[in-house]
C-alpha cells in the first residue's frame, strides 16, 4: 500500500484486515519484521507542509527523506540538527519511528528533543495529532515523544514538525588517535569545550567544533596536540547492533563486545554507539547479558534474515504493562507490526 | 468517609492533615482564584507510602491529586472535591549525584534552585529555570514540563529527565528510563514528562546535568517600543546567534519591575535582556553582534552589567516580574500563550485593542525567543464584574495566539484552567487520542480528573452516544 495523502493512509488502515508493517525508507525494517504483514509504505507522503525560516520550524510528510528536508532548509542557511546514517534513503517518519541518530546527538540529542509536533493515523483511521507549529508548547500530552522509538506499533505517522538550527559558520574535525574516550570526556568538561559531536571509532576520537569563527578557534586552541582530520565515513558490516551504558562503563563494553571482533562507533558523551560485526546469534546474546548486567542494552538494528531466531530488544523493561496497555488502547485490534515491539508488544 | 486512621497509620500524625482550617492551606495553588478544600492532605516520606496512600484513597473512593510546591499558574495542584491531595514536599533528597556520567536522582521534593545550588562547588547545573525556581519543586516540574527563561537555547524539563521512578493509580511502583540512554521500548518519559499528574505520582527523577559554560554575556536594551524591540530579536536570532535567553518587557512591566525590585531602568517601552552562554570567545563575538544589530533596530541605550552582582539584578527584575505587577495593580492575571516568533509585532497590537477594549491595563512579559507570551492583565477585583472582564480579556488573548498558529500554554500547563480551551486547539479525535493515553496508565481516571480534559469520559467510552461504563456500572467510578 502506498498512500499518496494522509486521509488515503486513514482509509486504508481502517479497512486492512490483517497485520502492517509501516516502511519509510527500509533502513530500519530489521528490528521485530513481520514476515506475513503488508507493507505499507509513506515514500508518497513526501511533501513539505510549511516552512517558516524566521520561526526556525519546518513541518513535512512523513515519507520525505532526510536528505531533502536538509537540501531545503540549507537554502535558507538552516538544518534539522540531527545526522543519523543514509539520510537520502531514511524518511522523517522512519528516522522518528526507530529514533535513529547520528554524532550530532552529542550536542542537540535525539530526533526526540528537536520534534515539536506530530500527526499520525490510529489502525482504527482515528487522525490525531499532538505538540504544535510552535517550538513551546505543553498543551496536552506529548504525542510526538511518545511515536519516537515506537517502530510503527502505535500508529502510522503522517507529518511531522521540528525545530530548526542555523547551520554554523565554522565548522572543524580534531583527530585523538587511540586515544581513551572517558578521560577525554573528562578533559571536554574540564576545558568546558562545547563539541557538536563526539564520535569514537574503535577509539580514534573525533570532535566536531562547530559555531562562528572565534569560538572554533578558541577550543581549537585548547586542544593544539590533536591533529586535524576528515570526519570518519560510517562503518558497515553485516550485523550492526546499538548498544548503550553510562558513559563511564566503556571498558566494560569494550570487553562485553571483545568476542563479536566488533568495530565500535560510540558517542562518549552520552553513552551509546554501534557495534558493527559479523558474530552470530550465540555470541550476540553472551554480550547482551553482560551489558545487562552492566544495566546496559543491546538492540540488533541490521541482521541477515538467518539469523532470524535472534530476540532483537532482550528482555523488556520493568514497564512492559504499561507498554502493552498503551499498545492496547492505541491499536487495540492489533493490526500494527504486532509483535515486533520489545516484549511481544 | 475518609480512612484518616489507616492513612495516618502509613504517613503519621504529623502528616496526615484532615483537621478544617488546616486544610484551607492547600485548597488552592499558585493560580489562587481557584479554591477547593481537599478531603484530606497527606505528606508521605517515601515511595512507599506514596504507594500505600494511593491504594488506600483508591480503595475508599477517593480522587487522588498530587501537589509539589504549590506554586504552579493553572491550577494542575487544585484539589477536587473530596480527594487526597498527596504533597511531596517532604520528599526532598538528592539521593545521587554522578558527574562522571552526568546525572543526578533527586526526589520530587527537591527545589529546582536547590539542584544547581549542589551541583555549583563542582560547576555543574540543571539548566531548566522558571522564574519560580527558588520555591517550585522538580516533581512539579515534571508534572508541568516546566521551561524556563533559558529553554530557548537547552530545551524544556522533558530534554533533561532521563527516567522516573512512580507509583501508578493502583498503587503500584514501575521505573521508566534512567541515567542509561535508550532503555528498549517506548519512551514512556517522554509522555510522562508534562501529563500535569494525570498519569502517575513521580517519586524519583533522573536528571540530566550539564557543565556550567565557560562565559555568560548579558545585556539589557531599551526600546521606544515593543516593535524595534521584536525587530531586534528578528534580526539577532536571523544572524544565526542561539541566545541562551532573550526576555522581552513592554512600558508596564517595565514600570512594575522597577518598582518591585528598585532595578535602575529608564522609563522606556520596551526592553531586552539578553543572555548568550558558551565558549567565551565565542560569547565576546556573539553578544557584540547582538548589540551592534540592538543598535541597528533602534535601541536607545546598551547596558552591559560590571559584575555577576549587577547582572544577578537584572535577572531578578525580570524573574519577579510578575509579582512586581501586585505593587502596580490590586490584583492580577497571569496569562502564558505561545506565538510563532515572527508574529510578535501584530500579536502585542492585537492584545493592545484587546486592552483598551475591555478598559483593562495589560503588561507583558515573554520569552522572545520561542514566542511565548506571559500577558499579565491588571484589574481590581473590589470592582463588581472587573475579575471576569480580566478572564475573559485572557481568553481572548488565548484565542489570538491560536490564530496566529500557536498554543494556549507554553509551560504553565493546562491544569484545571485552560481544560476548556482544549477543543479550541485540539480536535476531538486529537483529545479522544490522548485520553486513551491517559486509560493505558490510569483506567479508572482516578488520578487529577477534571484536569487537562475538558468533559469527562470514561476509559473504554465510544464517542458520541451515552452508554454506561463497566466500571460505572460496578460503582468503582462516577461521572462527574
Amino acid at each position: 500500500m502506498m498512500p499518496v495523502s494522509p486521509q488515503e493512509a486513514a482509509e486504508m488502515l481502517r479497512q486492512a484486515p490483517g497485520p502492517l508493517v509501516i516502511v519509510g525508507g527500509g533502513t530500519q525494517l530489521r528490528p521485530g519484521f513481520a514476515a506475513n504483514a503488508e507493507l505499507v509504505t509513506t515514500l508518497k507522503l513526501n511533501r513539505m507542509v510549511e516552512y517558516a525560516p524566521s520561526d526556525q520550524v519546518v513541518c513535512a510528510e512523513a515519507g520525505m527523506t532526510l536528505a531533502t528536508l536538509q537540501a531545503e532548509l540549507s537554502r535558507n542557511g538552516q538544518r534539522l540538527a540531527i545526522d543519523p546514517p543514509q539520510p537520502e534513503k531514511a524518511t522523517l517518519g522512519g528516522i522518528i519511528a526507530a529514533n535513529s541518530f547520528g554524532p550530532l546527538r552529542t550536542r542537540y540529542g535525539s530526533v526526540r528533543d528537536l520534534i515539536i509536533g506530530i500527526s499520525v493515523v490510529l489502525s482504527d483511521g482515528t487522525p490525531a495529532k499532538g505538540g504544535g507549529k510552535v517550538v513551546k508548547t505543553v498543551a496536552g500530552f506529548d504525542l510526538p515523544k511518545l511515536m519516537c522509538g515506537s517502530y510503527g506499533t502505535l500508529a502510522l505517522i503522517t507529518t511531522a514538525t521540528f525545530r530548526v538550527h542555523p547551520v554554523q559558520e565554522r565548522s572543524i574535525t580534531l583527530l585523538a588517535r587511540k586515544a581513551d574516550p572517558v578521560e577525554l570526556v573528562k578533559r571536554v568538561r574540564a576545558l568546558q569545550l562545547e563539541p557538536a559531536a563526539m564520535l569514537s571509532v574503535d577509539r580514534d576520537v573525533h570532535f566536531r567544533f562547530e559555531g562562528f569563527a572565534a569560538g572554533v578557534a578558541a577550543q581549537r586552541e585548547k586542544l593544539r596536540e590533536l591533529e586535524e582530520a576528515p570526519w570518519p565515513a560510517p562503518l558497515d558490516a553485516p550485523v550492526r547492533l546499538k548498544v548503550a551504558a553510562l558513559p563511564a562503563q566503556l571498558p566494560q563494553v569494550e570487553k562485553a563486545l571483545a568476542p563479536l571482533q566488533a568495530r565500535l562507533e560510540w558517542l562518549p558523551m552520552v553513552g551509546i554507539g554501534f557495534a558493527h560485526t559479523q558474530a552470530e546469534a550465540a555470541s550476540i546474546a553472551a554480550a547482551r547479558r553482560e551489558l545487562l548486567a552492566l544495566g546496559g542494552s543491546l538492540v540488533v538494528e541490521k541482521a541477515p534474515f538467518a539469523l532470524a531466531p535472534l530476540d532483537v530488544f532482550g528482555p523488556p523493561p520493568p514497564s512492559l504493562p504499561l507498554q502493552k496497555a498503551l499498545k492496547d488502547r492505541l491499536d487495540p485490534r492489533g493490526v500494527l507490526a504486532p509483535g515486533r515491539f520489545t516484549g511481544g508488544t | 468517609m475518609i480512612p484518616v486512621d489507616r492513612f495516618r497509620a502509613v504517613v503519621g500524625d504529623a502528616s496526615c492533615i484532615h483537621a478544617p482550617e488546616q486544610l484551607h492551606v492547600y485548597e488552592s495553588d499558585g493560580l489562587a482564584s481557584y479554591r477547593v478544600t481537599p478531603g484530606i492532605v497527606l505528606l508521605p516520606a517515601t515511595t512507599e507510602e506514596v504507594a500505600a496512600c494511593v491504594k488506600i484513597a483508591r480503595e475508599a473512593g477517593m480522587p487522588i491529586v498530587a501537589r509539589g510546591s504549590g506554586t504552579g499558574l493553572s491550577g494542575g495542584a487544585l484539589p477536587v472535591q473530596g480527594c487526597a491531595l498527596i504533597g511531596l514536599s517532604r520528599m526532598r533528597k538528592v539521593l545521587q549525584i554522578d558527574l562522571e556520567n552526568a546525572f543526578m536522582r533527586v526526589q520530587p521534593g527537591v527545589i529546582n534552585l536547590d539542584v544547581s545550588k549542589a551541583l555549583a562547588p563542582h560547576g555543574w547545573y540543571y539548566a531548566p529555570d522558571p522564574s519560580s525556581q527558588s520555591v517550585c519543586s522538580i516533581g512539579g516540574n515534571v508534572a508541568e514540563n516546566s521551561g524556563g527563561a533559558h529553554c530557548l537555547k537547552y530545551g524544556f524539563t522533558v530534554n533533561h529527565v532521563l527516567g522516573v521512578r512512580m507509583v501508578l493509580s493502583d498503587g503500584s511502583v514501575v521505573d521508566v528510563g534512567g541515567p542509561v540512554a535508550d532503555q528498549p521500548g517506548y519512551d514512556l518519559t517522554g509522555i510522562i514528562v508534562g501529563s500535569e499528574g494525570l498519569l502517575g505520582i513521580v517519586t524519583e527523577v533522573v536528571l540530566r546535568i550539564l557543565r556550567k559554560p565557560e562565559a555568560t554575556r548579558t545585556f539589557f536594551a531599551t526600546f521606544p517600543s515593543t516593535t524595534e524591540a521584536g525587530n531586534a530579536v528578528s534580526a539577532i536570532i536571523a544572524s544565526g546567534i542561539v541566545p541562551a535567553a532573550i526576555e522581552m518587557m513592554d512600558r508596564l512591566a517595565i514600570e512594575a519591575a522597577k518598582a518591585a525590585t528598585g532595578v535602575d531602568w529608564p522609563d522606556v517601552g520596551a526592553a531586552l535582556l539578553m543572555d548568550v552562554d558558551g565558549i567565551a570567545a565565542e560569547c565576546e563575538f556573539t553578544s557584540s553582534n547582538a548589540v551592534e544589530l540592538s543598535r541597528q533596530a533602534g535601541a536607545l541605550e546598551v547596558r552591559v552589567p560590571r559584575d555577576a552582582a549587577e547582572r544577578e539584578l537584572m535577572w531578578k527584575g525580570r524573574k519577579s516580574a510578575f509579582a512586581a505587577v501586585g505593587r502596580i495593580a490590586r490584583n492580577y492575571m497571569v496569562q502564558d500563550g505561545v506565538i510563532p516568533r515572527g508574529a510578535i509585532a501584530r500579536v502585542l497590537a492585537e492584545i493592545a485593542d484587546l486592552s483598551a477594549k475591555h478598559g483593562l491595563r495589560v503588561a507583558n512579559v515573554f520569552h522572545a525567543g520561542d514566542g511565548n507570551l506571559h500577558p499579565l492583565i491588571l484589574f481590581d477585583g473590589r470592582v463588581e464584574g472587573e475579575e471576569k472582564k480580566a478572564e475573559e480579556l485572557g481568553g481572548e488573548i488565548l484565542r489570538i495566539c491560536l490564530r496566529h498558529g500557536g498554543s494556549i500554554t507554553g509551560e504553565h500547563g493546562v491544569g484545571a484552567d485552560k481544560a476548556i480551551f482544549m477543543p479550541e486547539m485540539f480536535t476531538q479525535q486529537d483529545l479522544e487520542t490522548m485520553q486513551r493515553v491517559r486509560c493505558a496508565f490510569d483506567p479508572a481516571q482516578a488520578l487529577n480528573p477534571g484536569k487537562v480534559f475538558p468533559s469527562p469520559r470514561l476509559c473504554g467510552d465510544k464517542p458520541g452516544v451515552y452508554r454506561p461504563h463497566p466500571a460505572e456500572l460496578s460503582g468503582e467510578a462516577h461521572r462527574t
